[in-house]
């Protein structure tokens, strides 16, 4: 049959590109986890030489797999504590939770639909105009065809979440965002991001681009990353069909705390949003060797999406 | 005189409601895991995935949040049938549901649209899809009386059943009557007072719902809807099954009977902020 056959290709064309993530988390965890709560952080926060924080290192990012913390759900809010115990971070409402009832694996179509429940299924959406509610449904019942990342385009801000490598100077920034297989097949991204008191350039003045024009702040220990200037050509969650208008406005929180960061990302469009949308936080942890190195992405070649034939989508 | 006739009515909600919650003997928290589990399994609300999540082995978590379906058929007002076009947004996480049927009389003539909303405490009609929230677009009328019928059909909903069962824990008791499995559980927060009867088939998907008010003066409460002809209703497969039919009655008289076409259970994007008049009226309401 066709469809089995598909999926395969999708499947190994998956696991091709996740591989280097997967043998890096070979290495560092062998254990399997039951629960996706956000890693307690250990250990001193390091600061500069100027007091602040530092950050920088090779963070577990979106990559969710190099330190063994699954994030994707998470990603949506919900922290699965044991095998009868989940709640939704954004509501605090209990989810009932279950064991597995079956040691047999999931087949790719069981697996998919399965997933993409998953990572809808949190309570933390952003509140479009009411004008735009049949638009966001239909975009991400029509991701495959719609999702503007598909076809190897950057996934765009705040959609990139945690990057996976901070360098850290006096006066910048610099956040490298690999290129994704898997969930969204994206191109890499990098961000040099200024600490030195300058201020954003006017909004018309600016061509929209996929990671803004960004100028960062430090609130006590918290560092502040403030952009504008967005390309409308980006959705700005991972899933959920969340486009926005070239007004975007962004401002991403990043602290840490020891071997932890913690990331969230308001979302500001009076556009199309009838109020602004935070991100539920995020937790990456800091790869501990130290000589961790970021795998090179492997090319992104987008050669699935003209094979697909239903709607069923990540 | 009214009064009267409603007497022996309400005499006999009380006799049922009471013989619902009598105790059906030593029952196994086993055993009421066990019907449960399969009630939401048959409806494919219990899911786990180790995709993007290589170094896990989650545990399976109930993944009904919000579903969109529509359909048609007929509905009931006075005595009187209309020719109903049935749509319905509704999510869990928060509770709220929003109806939209467009209503057309024996006699013809102009269809009548209403869309009646809920959300948690607050219920409001609009005069358009999210009408009242943005100014001059559309409008919302509160409708505070209407919280406990609008949240009832939400959570006589097969899932909502499910998920209010598995929520009422040692107070949910599982029994068999004529061959069929029964839940029986108490609602809680706005609907507390209301009992909830559930029949399950052979293959545990919810086929009847009953609920009983322990009050008498909350009669209007007392519902039956039967639901058949489960399958994946979705353009997106999910694997969530849904049922085809649905007919429902109140104080015995039937309200509505309804043919589904669709059913979008992906979690889709629907939302219901309330607005800002509801807000209002709605803090009024609870002084």
């Amino acid at each position: 049959m066709r469809l089995p056959g598909h999926r395969r290709i999708i499947a190994a064309a998956a696991a091709l590109c996740l591989l280097p993530a997967a043998i890096l988390a070979q290495q560092v965890s062998q254990t399997r986890r039951t629960s996706n709560v956000p890693p307690k952080p250990s250990g001193a926060t390091p600061r500069t030489p100027d007091g602040h924080p530092d950050l920088s290192g090779v963070w577990n990012g979106l990559g969710d797999n190099l330190l063994g913390v699954p994030n994707q759900i998470a990603n949506n809010g919900l922290v699965i504590e044991s095998e009868s115990s989940t709640h939704d971070l954004h509501s605090r409402l209990r989810i009932a939770t279950f064991p597995r009832n079956t040691n047999r694996p999931l087949n790719n179509a069981e697996a998919e639909r399965a997933a993409s429940l998953l990572r809808r299924v949190g309570s933390n959406r952003p509140i479009y105009k009411p004008e735009y509610w049949e638009m966001v449904k239909n975009l991400d019942a029509n991701s495959n065809e719609e999702d503007p990342s598909n076809n190897c385009m950057p996934a765009g801000i705040p959609r990139a979440g945690i990057p996976s490598y901070i360098g850290q100077t006096p006066t910048y920034f610099i956040f490298i965002y690999p290129g994704q297989g898997g969930l969204i097949a994206t191109q890499t991204m990098y961000r040099m991001i200024p600490i030195d008191g300058r201020k954003h350039t006017p909004l018309q003045e600016l061509d929209g681009t996929y990671t803004g024009e960004a100028i960062a702040h430090w609130e006590g220990d918290t560092l502040v990353v403030d952009a504008w200037g967005f390309t409308s050509n980006t959705w700005f969650d991972q899933v959920g069909g969340y486009f926005h208008s070239e007004n975007m406005h962004v401002i991403e929180r990043f602290h840490r705390n020891g071997n932890t960061l913690t990331w969230t990302a308001t979302v500001n469009d009076p556009d199309v949003l009838l109020e602004p949308w935070t991100t539920t936080p995020r937790v990456a942890l800091l790869n501990p060797r130290p000589d961790a190195m970021l795998p090179e992405s492997l090319p992104c070649s987008e050669r699935d999406l003209a094979h697909i034939v239903t709607k069923e989508h990540h | 005189m009214p009064m009267k006739a409603t007497i022996p009515g309400t005499l006999t909600i009380a006799v049922v409601a009471a013989l619902w919650i009598q105790p059906v003997g030593a029952q196994s928290t086993l055993e009421r895991a066990k019907v449960l589990r399969a009630a939401a399994d048959a409806l494919g609300m219990v899911r786990w995935t180790d995709i993007g999540a290589g170094a896990t082995r989650l545990p399976a978590i109930d993944v009904v949040n919000t579903m969109e379906f529509q359909g048609s058929g007929t509905s009931y007002s006075s005595g009187r049938a209309f020719k109903t076009q049935y749509r319905v947004a509704l999510g869990y996480n928060p509770a709220a549901m929003r109806v939209e049927m467009t209503r057309t009389g024996p006699a013809g003539g102009a269809p009548q649209r209403s869309i009646q909303t809920v959300r948690e405490t607050s219920a409001w009609d609009e005069s358009e899809i999210g009408g009242g929230l943005v100014p001059g677009k559309g409008t919302a009328t509160a409708a505070m009386a209407a919280v406990k019928d609008r949240l009832l059909q939400l959570w006589t909903l097969p899932y909502g059943v499910v998920k209010a069962a598995l929520a009422a824990g040692e107070k949910t008791t599982v029994s068999t009557e004529n061959a069929a499995t029964v839940i029986i559980f108490p609602l809680s927060g706005q609907l507390a007072g209301i009992t909830v009867k559930a029949t399950l088939d052979s293959k545990s998907f919810v086929t009847k719902v009953e609920t009983r008010p322990d009050n008498p003066a909350l009669a209007d409460l007392a519902t039956e809807t039967e639901y058949s002809n489960y399958a994946d209703h979705g353009e997106i497969l999910t694997d969530i099954k849904s049922p085809g039919r649905i007919v429902r009655r109140q104080g015995g008289r039937p309200i509505l009977d309804i043919q589904v076409k669709m059913w979008e259970a992906n979690n889709p994007y629907l939302v219901f902020p309330v607005p800002p008049n509801v807000k209002t009226a709605a803090a009024a309401n609870s002084r």
